[in-house]
């Protein structure tokens, strides 16, 4: 364990500090802030000074000019989250981003500003949905057959006035799956709800792989369960097959492009021509297949990136060339022995699209030169060099190794103790860096084992009684209660999210908090757990989950405390627009 | 019309409660509850008082109190909590559906539902814990005319019966439709219940069935009639005002298509207890009913009674509505307010302890009491100083 811990504890550091920079930078600043955002203003006075003319540079972006100004919500109270609550406090945004938070007072705020005043009123980070299925495709969520390539950013579509609820809840954030019958289920995406709609959010269209560990409550012989939890440690297998396999190619396609110069070389020199050759020389792999995989090529990133796109282009002329006949091959090493040897400049623009077609994959045939033409000496110059074989493209595998890498958080759904085990036990063998546990009801007896690997929760099904009745006892389910063990998981120091899971259920996010509340847990962490700690495990903790200068301006505005079940939701601004107004 | 000898429900029943009250006749100590804030009824809080409870039953409140009765009574004292009346369940067959509708029979109101009766359910031990304190047992929707509903309660090992005899249950809803047996269709359900009325209003020799009908016309018992759409609804509204009495709408889940009839005809309604992913529609059905002036309360899922005052609130709801829908509205509905669903003196000890108020769901559930005794959760100790929310083992539920 320690010796694991030490392997991918730095990795998921590092991954961290580059998915989230705000987050540890904000963190020294947080503390120093109790005397009601003490640490902000400082560094916001500078700024306020510019005031008037710095605004232009940030609202060029948008193009109403109002937006420039700065925007200033002062509330009977303030929740910064990554502080403690201010009374009367003040935010002040400009554009899309905040631009300080402190006490009103203290904090000055521009003559020109733009005031929205709550006096009774309380302030909050926007909400943040750690997972649900608004927005989904319904059919995804009966698709079956989905696998860890395919991307549910594809499939999101507008499911009318249930989905208007998330940002009219104050959700400003949300990661979207679906919970399908497939084991892998694609990847996630997170989006941004708006009142009419949602966005992607850039960069984070993939944004986790999801992994379905359990069978639901379905109850099965003990054994037989144990027999399938052990087949779930088949997924990674043949993975390190395929990276290798990724890598040789990689490393073949240098070798080849290599081969091909060289072999380019020798046929100029031999050509006795060494400009016109080295025209069509250079014509040639400028546009021949080398070039086509060269940016795939070099480097793990190509594998990465290219993965299907590039995946299928490349092996057209290679493979197409296992399929040439001995005639049509002789034919086209003769074209191209004859351009080669005598084409002046005229050639040089008609024929290469014929030859380059042809003629590559025909060198690459076994006996291609020992055809014909004897004459060219081909036992002196170096061999065509043949194009190298591309590995079958596996979209699945390819995510997986994202997984691997901590590029990608893995998502698994696991209900059941032994199903948590197992998900915990396939991140200490895999060494999984970013492992993320959905639903996890059985949690709370395996909860030290997910604190020391640093795995985190996102917990559903908050309101009381909503995975079993209260008067069915005989369920396998019937003992869970993911209310109290939020407070199980906080004393186990476990990040944790509380999400709505449902569409429907998205405008109850507090209500599901207050009800981790009403089962021990504290309001300061039942507000963490819906938004700083799920930007956190959603890796978007750098721009939202929390009221700190330079993070979006996501703003949520009630008139009571949020966990107040008679709270009305004021206002609501995602990224500094108005997304929700109480008439 | 002649008067027909009515027997008084009453009687019977206190017979059975000091039978089947556990330690009823072992003369308990007076017990002096605290708490910060006291609500005996929706619209009656009293802050940092005291009820004493003596046999069972709230026997003063307040400033009330004797100060002998006080110094001589044990002292329990839940600091900064909030003490609520129980929550009463207007109807339900605590989930035996087919034992309390006799299907062969679509026609049984003098039937009594506590016959079926029984105290050792598991069902009745879970209540406590949900704050359940107190369940109008009624026949089932199977039935046309079910039959008679009594008061039953949870107790610590078991529970009893409180009212053998309260209201009487009539069924319009698809479930009283049986292909197997009379009637079929809503027109033949509409048609027994009117015939039956009828004949109970004029006819000479009657038996115990339309006596009880007749109980009903005259105002003496409660009528609950499922009702779930429309046109079961209007059914049930026209046989009322035929027959001049104010039904209590079981279901009701069309109510908004006849919001300003339920008021005229001075029908209440019992709603199904809400679903959280339920239809925006449904979830805004007990803020309207409200505005409408018609009485509700919850029935269905015993752990969403609270859950549903809460949404109700979320979505427009007031607060006093919605403790009302919980506490006072089904007593009332049941026509036992005197007996439950309130504080006041002579009312049953029945009393939730929360830490704030419970339609936040953030208020931690510390204690449920039923005739006054604690069945679940802790009793603090007696010092006065000793606070209650050291308890923390009281909040969990398994």
């Amino acid at each position: 364990m320690q010796r694991l811990r030490s392997l991918f504890v730095p990795a998921v550091l590092s991954a961290w500090v580059c998915c989230a920079p705000g987050l540890f930078a904000q963190e020294p600043e947080a503390p120093p802030s109790p005397a009601a955002g003490s640490a902000e203003p400082p560094p916001q006075e500078p700024q306020n000074a510019e005031t008037p003319e710095a605004p232009r540079n940030e609202g060029r972006r948008r193009s109403g000019g109002r937006r420039r100004a700065i925007v200033a919500i002062q509330a009977g109270t303030v929740h910064p989250v990554s502080g403690p609550a201010i009374d009367d406090g003040v935010v002040l945004l400009r554009g899309d981003r905040i631009v300080a938070v402190g006490k009103q007072g203290e904090l000055p705020v521009p003559d020109n500003a733009v005031v929205h005043s709550f006096p009774t009123g309380h302030v909050y980070p926007g909400l943040i949905d750690a997972e649900t299925d608004a927005f989904a495709d319904q059919n995804l969520k009966n698709d079956g057959t989905l696998d860890g390539g395919a991307e549910l950013a594809d499939g999101l579509t507008w499911n009318g006035e249930r989905d208007d609820q998330l940002v009219a809840g104050g959700v400003t954030t949300a990661y979207i799956a679906v919970r399908s019958g497939a084991r892998l289920r694609g990847q996630g995406a997170i989006v941004r709800p708006m009142k009419d709609g949602f966005e992607l959010w850039q960069g984070k269209e993939h944004a986790a792989v999801e992994l379905r560990m359990t069978e639901g409550p379905g109850a099965s012989h003990p054994l037989q369960r144990a027999q399938q939890l052990e087949q779930q440690g088949n997924l990674f297998d043949g993975l390190d097959d395929f990276r290798k396999a990724q890598e040789k190619y990689d490393e073949e396609l240098k070798k080849y492009e290599k081969d091909f110069e060289a072999w380019l070389d020798h046929h100029k020199k031999k050509s006795g021509q060494p400009e016109k050759p080295a025209e069509g020389g250079e014509a040639k792999p400028a546009e021949a297949p080398p070039q086509q995989p060269g940016p795939g090529g070099p480097g793990g990133e190509g594998r990465r990136g290219g993965r299907r796109g590039t995946g299928e282009r490349p092996p057209r002329p290679g493979g197409g060339g296992g399929e040439v006949s001995q005639e049509e091959f002789e034919e086209a090493l003769a074209t191209l022995m004859a351009v080669m040897a005598e084409a002046p400049t005229t050639a040089q623009d008609p024929k290469p699209a014929e030859p380059k077609q042809e003629p590559k994959p025909g060198e690459g045939q076994p006996n291609g030169p020992a055809g014909q033409k004897p004459e060219e000496k081909k036992d002196e110059g170096p061999k065509r060099p043949t194009w190298p074989k591309k590995p079958n493209p596996d979209p699945t595998k390819d995510a997986l190794l994202k997984v691997v890498d901590g590029d990608l958080p893995l998502r698994v759904e696991a209900h059941r103790p032994d199903e948590l085990r197992t998900a915990l036990a396939m991140q200490r063998e895999h060494e999984i860096p970013l492992l993320v546990l959905e639903q996890a009801y059985g949690a709370d007896s395996v909860a030290e084992e997910i604190a020391r690997q640093g795995a985190m929760v996102v917990l559903t099904d908050l309101l009381p009684y909503s995975i079993v009745p209260a008067t069915v006892t005989r369920h396998p389910y019937a003992g869970f209660d993911p209310t109290t063990l939020a407070t199980k998981l906080q004393a186990a120091g476990v990040p944790f999210a509380i999400a709505s899971g449902k569409s429907r259920l998205a405008p109850l996010l507090p209500m599901m908090a207050a009800a981790a509340i009403g089962r021990g847990l504290s309001e300061d962490a039942a507000l963490r757990a819906i938004t700083l700690t799920p930007a956190e495990i959603l890796g978007v903790a750098g721009d939202t989950g929390s009221l700190q200068q330079g993070k979006y301006a996501d703003v949520l505005v009630t008139d009571g405390p949020l966990f107040s079940t008679d709270s009305r939701v004021l206002l609501v601004l995602a990224r500094g627009r108005t997304e929700f107004e109480a008439k | 019309m002649m008067r027909i000898p009515r027997r008084s429900p009453l009687l019977p029943g206190a017979l059975l409660v000091c039978v089947l009250l556990p330690g009823a006749q072992a003369a308990a100590q007076d017990v002096l509850v605290q708490a910060h804030r006291l609500v005996l009824a929706p619209d009656s809080v009293l802050t940092d008082s005291a009820i004493l409870v003596r046999d069972g039953k709230v026997a003063y409140v307040g400033a009330d109190i004797p100060a002998e009765a006080r110094s001589a009574a044990r002292r329990v004292d839940y600091g900064d909590a909030t003490i609520t009346p129980g929550f009463v369940v207007a109807t339900s067959t605590l989930g035996r559906d087919a034992d309390f509708g006799e299907t062969a029979v679509a026609f049984t109101p003098d039937l009594r539902a506590i016959e079926a009766f029984d105290p050792w359910q598991d069902e009745l031990k879970l209540l406590p814990a949900l704050g359940v304190t107190a369940i109008g047992l009624a026949p089932s929707a199977r039935n046309v005319a079910g039959g008679i509903g009594g008061l039953v309660k949870p107790g610590a090992a078991q529970g009893r019966i409180a009212e053998p005899e309260a209201f009487v249950g009539f069924s319009l809803a698809a479930d009283a439709r049986n292909p197997e047996r009379m009637p079929t269709s809503l027109m033949g359900a509409k048609e027994m219940l009117r015939e039956a009325f009828d004949t109970a209003k004029t006819g000479v020799e009657i038996g115990p069935d339309l006596a009880v009908l007749r109980q009903v016309m005259a105002g003496t018992r409660r009528a609950v009639v499922h009702a779930d759409t429309y046109a079961e609804l209007n059914a049930a509204l026209e046989l009322s005002q035929q027959f001049g009495f104010q039904p209590v709408l079981v279901g009701a889940r069309e109510a908004a298509k006849v919001l300003p009839r339920l008021a005229t005809v001075g029908a209440a309604v019992v709603l199904d207890t809400l679903d959280p992913e339920g239809r925006l529609a449904t979830l805004r059905l007990p803020a309207q009913l409200a505005e409408a002036g018609v009485p509700f309360c919850f029935a269905g899922r015993s752990d969403r009674l609270r859950l549903s005052a809460a949404l109700a609130v979320r979505n427009g709801l007031d607060r006093r509505t919605a403790l009302a829908a919980l506490t006072r509205t089904p007593a009332q509905l049941l026509g036992l307010q005197d007996r439950v669903g309130a504080l006041r003196q002579g009312c049953a000890a029945d009393f939730v302890v929360h830490h704030g108020d419970l339609l936040d769901l953030g208020a931690r559930h510390v204690a449920t009491w039923i005739d006054g005794r604690c069945v679940f959760g802790d009793e603090p100790q007696q010092a006065r100083t000793a606070t209650p929310n050291t308890t923390s083992a009281a909040g969990d539920r398994r």
